[in-house]
């Protein structure tokens, strides 16, 4: 499921030292181009999907995309990070929408269970 | 060419900012006082680095009701009663609930039941929303005060008087020497996974159970470091999701979902062979036995039948993983599946070495001081040895042991030593070299049209082909998990043909490269020590994990024991020593308590 670039989304994170999603992928694997000054995945093939860049991204510039290889398109599965919480959008292969909300961090209010 | 370099001075030094290093820092913190130097090399970026960096859904050592004796006797069980560390892990079960909450104070939701105490998930595993446990666990080493550095690859321990000094090691970004003197080293840096062929090829390689990432530096440097190691006769197999290698306790454990094969039957329950090892809830071990079994019987796919689990808990899977492993919910969106409407496939992933998962490999220590064999060289998380099934709550309170006893060490030899010029120049050389023969081989032009070198390896050829050597004579998947002495001896003159006379042609053209380089030169490394240790260990103690088809029976007289091993940096030989199994927990070693 590898990080894909939206090149209009993407601006390098400009006045970041570093792109945010450089900075935290653990592989080493997102880089800046320098042809095209965005940020994009060296090695698809050598990421674990651990989605830390996608969640990173404040621009939503990164896509993860799963392996043609395993499932067919065009699927799509878009985290919004909130403070405490983060909402996953799944778009299926017919386009239905499901949503859930997953707490991050414990906060004022419990999750039922 | 001379590299700049870093120099660190520190008391403590953790090799791998993740769950045990990260607890090791606070604790180092808390009984060291604030004096004492705490430094973290980290390959990655510690907040989202580690096998916990996609999140993690359960907390699978908790102590929801029993003893620390009855948490011993259900891991030895599990492991189908085979020798493991009691000392280790009583040390661990009495304080995980302790650490357990230390945590919750830091931010982890843990679910709750109505009553207020923690939702269990089975006997010994809590439920938590853990999406961002690994920047909660790196806040320890934040609060800690620690001296942390990202993005710094350590490929050797530095030792001095037969002491453990230091490490050594490169800068992945700014590709810097760096020194680091240390009165106390911990190795927490994984175990390693990418020794065999991975299921999946091309862009999916790295769709693997476990993080990929771990690459065995806590095995290679230990093992270069002339530590006693152990429990590499074992290697841990797990059954998951096909395609994606989800984890499958999800599943199992949390909605009661049966194992069942292409005919729909749940063979753990119905077949006799299977009933007499424990059935459903046999031993992790005996099912993973019995599902490869099924399969090479030609009773397969194998499936964990969701249509039969607990339907709200079915319904809630994809939240589920959501916290863990969000590719296999994108997944089954693409292929329009749904765990209430079909089962759901599984099959084994690739072996992988862990110590603190359900396998026990790793650094032998001595009691529960968590010392190596070399004086100063600790150990803990994936890299501790035979203490399986700590998992992640149990590695945070690894962590915190081995810091007490590091802080003790250190107040009892408090004078630094002097480091060697003539041996830090040797290691910068051998670390730097596959950028330098690429440098070389560059500037002469010594290059094909498609500008691969002519006489130079690239480090994911030689990994592949060590991947080939493993899978077809180490037991891969291919094989069914399955090898004889003659296999062994044919992926031994190879792993040792390319340690020994291959190593000399790899190249980097990059420090991501250099990175991916040190990455094969450390499985190679682990690589051997399987390779003999499985040879050396001639019978069958853990089946599905490894079966000798040459010795399928156990031979309790010979092997009954801890499988150790030394290596000779001159001979390149490696000796073995039988280590005897201490029973401290009394009871029967194959059945649980609780």
């Amino acid at each position: 499921m590898p990080p894909y670039v939206i090149p209009e989304k993407c601006d390098a994170c400009q006045g970041e030292e570093e792109p945010l999603c450089v900075q935290v992928c653990p592989g080493d694997l997102m880089m800046v181009d320098p042809a095209s000054n965005k940020a994009i995945c060296r090695e698809p093939g050598d990421c674990w999907d651990c989605m830390i860049c996608v969640k990173s991204c404040t621009r939503q510039a990164v896509q993860t995309v799963i392996q043609y290889q395993l499932a067919p398109v065009p699927a799509k599965l878009i985290p919004l990070i909130r403070p405490d919480a983060i909402t996953w959008t799944l778009v299926d292969c017919h386009g239905r929408i499901e949503r859930f909300v997953m707490k991050t961090l414990t906060g004022e209010e419990e999750e039922e269970v | 060419m001379a590299r700049p370099r870093v120099y660190i001075d520190t008391d403590i030094l953790i090799i791998g900012g993740g769950t045990a290093g990260c607890l090791a820092a606070w604790e180092a913190r808390n009984v060291g006082g604030p004096r004492l130097k705490i430094t973290i090399l980290e390959k990655g970026f510690i907040r989202h680095s580690g096998c916990l960096a996609a999140g993690m859904n359960a907390l699978n050592m908790y102590l929801n009701q029993g003893t620390p004796e009855d948490y011993v006797r259900y891991v030895r069980y599990d492991m189908g009663g085979a020798p493991i560390r009691e000392d280790i892990l009583l040390s661990v079960a009495r304080e995980v609930n302790e650490t357990v909450a230390i945590m919750e104070a830091q931010g982890l939701p843990i679910k709750k039941r109505p009553d207020g105490k923690y939702l269990n998930r089975g006997k010994w595993n809590i439920e938590v929303n853990g999406a961002l446990l690994k920047p909660i666990t790196a806040g320890m080493a934040y609060q800690a005060n620690a001296e942390i550095y990202n993005r710094v690859y350590v490929t050797d321990l530095l030792k001095k008087d037969g002491r453990c000094v230091g490490a050594v090691g490169f800068g992945i970004r700014d590709g810097k020497f760096y020194i680091a003197r240390a009165r106390a080293v911990l190795v927490c840096a994984g175990g390693a996974a990418g020794l065999w062929r991975p299921r999946n090829g091309g862009d999916a390689h790295h769709r693997i159970w476990y993080y990929p990432f771990n690459c065995g530096s806590s095995y290679a440097v230990a093992k270069r470091a002339g530590a006693e190691m152990t429990g590499f006769d074992m290697r841990l197999v797990t059954l998951r999701t096909k395609d994606t290698y989800s984890p499958t306790g999800t599943l199992a454990i949390g909605v009661g979902a049966p194992m069942v094969n292409a005919a729909g039957e749940a063979f753990m329950k119905e077949r006799e062979e299977y009933v007499k090892l424990g059935g459903h809830t046999a031993p992790t071990i005996y099912r993973l036995w019995a599902a490869m079994r099924e399969i090479e019987e030609h009773r397969g796919p194998i499936y964990m039948d969701t249509r039969k689990g607990n339907p709200q808990r079915v319904a809630g899977l994809k939240a589920q993983y959501l916290d863990m492993a969000p590719i296999i919910v994108l997944y089954w969106g693409a292929h329009d599946l749904d765990p209430a409407r079909e089962p759901i496939e599984i099959d084994a992933d690739s072996p992988v070495l862990v110590g603190a998962h359900a396998g026990v490999t790793g650094i032998w220590t001595t009691g529960t001081t968590r010392m190596s064999t070399v004086p100063g060289l600790f150990a803990s998380g994936e890299a501790l040895g035979q203490a399986p099934s700590r998992f992640i709550s149990g590695s945070w309170t690894c962590g915190r042991i081995a810091a007490r006893h590091m802080v003790e060490y250190v107040r009892q030899n408090p004078e630094p030593v002097e480091l060697e010029e003539a041996e830090l120049a040797r290691l910068e050389a051998e670390i730097f070299a596959p950028l330098e023969r690429w440098d070389q081989a560059g500037r002469a032009g010594r290059l094909f049209t498609s500008g691969k070198p002519i006489e130079g390896i690239l480090p994911r050829e030689m990994e592949e082909r060590m991947q080939n050597v493993m899978e077809e004579y180490a037991g891969g998947r291919a094989r069914l998990f399955y090898v004889n002495e003659t296999h062994l001896n044919i992926a031994g003159k190879h792993i040792n043909r390319l340690r020994r006379e291959q190593l000399q042609y790899l190249m980097a053209r990059d420090l991501h490269e250099l990175q991916l380089a040190w990455d094969v030169i450390h499985r190679l490394e682990c690589c051997q020590l399987v390779v003999e240790h499985i040879n050396y260990r001639k019978e069958t103690r853990y089946p599905g994990y490894v079966n000798r088809s040459d010795y399928p029976e156990k031979n309790d007289a010979e092997y009954d024991c801890f499988i150790n091993s030394v290596w000779d940096p001159a001979t390149d030989r490696i000796t073995f020593i039988k280590r005897p199994y201490e029973q401290i927990v009394p009871g029967d070693r194959t059945r649980e308590s609780i």
